[in-house]
């Protein structure tokens, strides 16, 4: 049989981290996957992710999971695909399915990274073809370059709900409506916003009544919810789409763990039936390791940490590091987590209300409702002060984990919390620093929440990421951030750089007296 | 238009070489090596099967090999994955009804 020091199941970003951390000390690991590709989650999100710099932040997820491979490569990690881990047997035997064939494998220590299934809902014609899982449609149009449909209806508007919504958008789909049961949106406010100023409708205290059609979905109807959560008579609406896409929540894939043996417990804070773990991710099987969203869910950042830490203790229970050199490195490796687990988006903060960031401005209702700050609202924050020429305009909101808008600056006009672990604090922009306009901090902001303004010139730069590019002299019109119409527009400028990693740059010129209002620029029919 | 022919963020999609193959006796063109799914879907075609006992239209739902909803009969092997399956020239793929015994 076949054995190495460690194995590790699920090559996402957990999977690779840890075996980059085992490897790099000596150990013999592998990666074995069910998946054809490697990366997980990470190949099918192509936006730019949150966090701070050592999370990788700014980057886009595919680009990410480029690099954790080259980090496997080089440590000698062995990466195996298309091998789906079946089952775990005492002694830290596995088997594992290889094409019609079972393999069994050992090692000294396994760690779990099988990361999560997506959950489901059941309503009228569900089962109709096109109604479809968020993963399934980015793994349509972000892998295979296949449009999941025209016409879609998004059910969810948590993250994933919100980053699907936005690339359909940018694969040339029509994104009819958010619905959310939830009187609130679930995910970032700027994940919601960049797909409000499209013109994109949330729905929040709705649900999907029926999905319409014989062969295939032809329509949808949704309808209010009442406090009781039942469907209010005569709220009901008719929605012209032909796909469904669910994106209702993340569940752990933690049937490996519970197969091995693993004390296991059903925790609403990680969304589910989790393996209980130590500050390790060692499980109640010494030598058992879990990491990822499979001990529950977070973020690919938080995957990636708990991943290194997992590593580091197979290391160490293998005798290829001393306790007190794996409690060394495991300390900054939590101080990095406990980072990013700040702030309203927090896992430990969920179910709570908040009604103000912990700065004490009060957060835009309007924001979790409709997904857009209206023009009241917007002065409440420190990224946005209204100052004389060209400058930025700040529009995060909300504390959230993420500051590369702060590393863009080469004036460090932009400040992210007093210190550097302080990444959930709002963006503060400081005038006094002579910004030069320069736009970087435009294309590195993750969230697309930062706008340079010229209120005198009526100039306005905004992020772009659609095709076709406008093109400088183009007339059209300019957007709000409800996605409404509000003036003309004429392109002015537009920058493409490397710098700003397919972010395009476009400046739109408005009467002077919507500089403040116009946010995003539709081409003329 | 299915197909996605530049994207903004991932450029021109690589895709292997045309291929012919057949739906139900219909000949249709996809990319070699792409999901057999996706160069069905992209042909317009969205059911790949009907259920046993209501006989319900299913097509793809999860695409990547979770759900079963997406199998079809492929050179006449019966209970095949089409979101896993990569295309060939000259597949032959069928609606399936039921578990894939005769109609
Ligand atoms: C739409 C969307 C947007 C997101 N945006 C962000 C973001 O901006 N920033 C961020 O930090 N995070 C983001 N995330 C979250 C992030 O992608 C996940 O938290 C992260 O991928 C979890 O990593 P993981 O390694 O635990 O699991 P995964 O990435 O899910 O990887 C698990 C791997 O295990 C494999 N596997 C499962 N079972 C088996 C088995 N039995 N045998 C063999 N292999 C198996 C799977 O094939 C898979 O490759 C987003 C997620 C989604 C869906
Ligand atoms: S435009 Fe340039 S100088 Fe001004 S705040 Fe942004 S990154 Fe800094
Ligand atoms: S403004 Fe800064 S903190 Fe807010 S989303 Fe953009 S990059 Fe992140
Ligand atoms: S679509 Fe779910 S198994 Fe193919």
């Amino acid at each position: 049989m076949k054995r190495y020091d460690v194995l590790v199941v699920g090559a996402g970003p957990a999977g690779l981290s840890a075996a980059v951390e085992a490897a790099r000390l000596g150990l013999r690991v592998a990666v074995y996957d069910e998946n054809a590709r490697p990366g997980g989650q990470l190949f099918k999100q192509i936006h730019k992710f949150f966090g701070s710099r050592e999370h990788k932040a700014k980057i886009r997820g595919n680009k990410i999971g480029e690099e954790l491979l080259q980090e496997a490569a080089a440590a000698g990690v062995e990466v195996m695909l298309n091998a789906a881990v079946i089952g775990v047997f005492a002694e830290k035997e596995v088997a594992v399915r290889v094409n019609e064939q079972i393999l069994c494998r050992q090692a000294d220590a396994l760690i779990i990274a099988t990361g999560a299934s997506e959950n489901m809902v059941n309503f009228p014609g569900w089962t109709l073809p096109g109604v479809l899982g968020a993963g399934a449609a980015q793994t349509m149009m972000n892998l295979h370059g296949v449009k999941p449909g025209e016409r879609i209806l998004l059910l969810g508007s948590g993250n994933v709900g919100l980053v699907v919504s936005y690339q359909l958008l940018q694969a040339g789909c029509a994104v009819v409506a958010v619905v959310d049961a939830l009187p609130r949106i679930g995910g970032y406010g700027v994940h919601a916003a960049k797909i409000a100023r499209c013109g994109v409708p949330f729905y929040t205290s709705h649900t999907i009544v029926r999905a319409e059609g014989v062969n295939q979905v032809t329509g949808a109807v949704i309808g209010e919810l009442d406090k009781d959560r039942k469907i209010i008579p005569g709220s009901e609406k008719h929605l012209a789409v032909d796909t469904i896409c669910l994106a209702v929540g993340l569940s752990p894939l933690s049937l490996l763990c519970a197969l091995a043996g693993c004390a296991m417990e059903d925790n609403p804070a990680k969304s589910g039936y989790v393996p209980l773990v130590n500050r390790y991710g060692e499980t109640s099987v010494a030598g058992i390791f879990a990491a990822g969203d499979v001990s529950g869910i977070e973020e690919a950042s938080a995957a990636m940490i708990e991943g290194r830490i997992a590593g580091l203790a197979a290391a160490q229970r293998l005798g290829f590091l001393t306790q007190e050199d794996l409690d060394a490195r495991v300390a900054v490796q939590e101080r990095a987590l406990a980072s990013l687990r700040q702030g309203m988006f927090a896992p430990g903060s969920r179910g709570q209300t908040f009604t103000a960031t912990t700065e004490g401005c009060p957060l835009s209702q309007n924001l979790l409702r409709q997904g857009y700050l209206t023009d009241t609202e917007l002065s409440a924050y420190p990224g946005v002060v209204w100052a004389e020429g060209l400058h930025p305009i700040i529009e995060c909101t909300q504390n959230i984990p993420c500051n590369p808008c702060r590393d863009a600056c080469p004036k460090q006009c932009i400040t992210v919390g007093a210190t550097a672990g302080q990444i959930t604090a709002l963006p503060i922009f400081d005038a006094q620093k002579g910004c030069t306009g320069c736009g970087l901090c435009v294309a590195a902001c993750s969230g697309q929440a930062i706008f340079l303004v010229d209120e005198e010139a009526g100039e306005i730069t905004l992020p772009y990421e659609f095709l076709p590019l406008p093109q400088k002299g183009e007339q059209g019109l300019a957007l709000g951030r409800s996605g409404q119409e509000i003036c003309a527009a004429e392109v002015v400028d537009v920058k493409t750089a490397k710098v700003f990693d397919q972010t395009n740059l476009l400046t739109i010129r408005v009467p002077v007296q919507y500089a403040r209002q116009a946010r995003f620029f539709r081409r003329a029919p | 238009m299915t197909r996605i022919n530049e994207h903004p963020i991932l450029g021109v999609y690589q895709k292997g070489e045309p291929v012919e193959f057949t739906f139900d006796g219909q000949p249709l063109r996809g990319r070699a090596g792409e999901p057999l799914a996706l160069a069905l879907k992209a042909a317009g075609v969205l059911i790949h099967r009907y259920t046993a006992k209501l006989r319900q239209p299913r097509g793809i739902f999860c695409a990547i090999g979770r759900c079963t909803d997406c199998v079809m009969i492929v050179d006449g092997r019966p209970n095949v994955r089409t979101c896993l399956t990569p295309l060939a020239a000259g597949m032959d793929v069928r609606t399936q009804y039921g578990r894939g015994e005769k109609q």
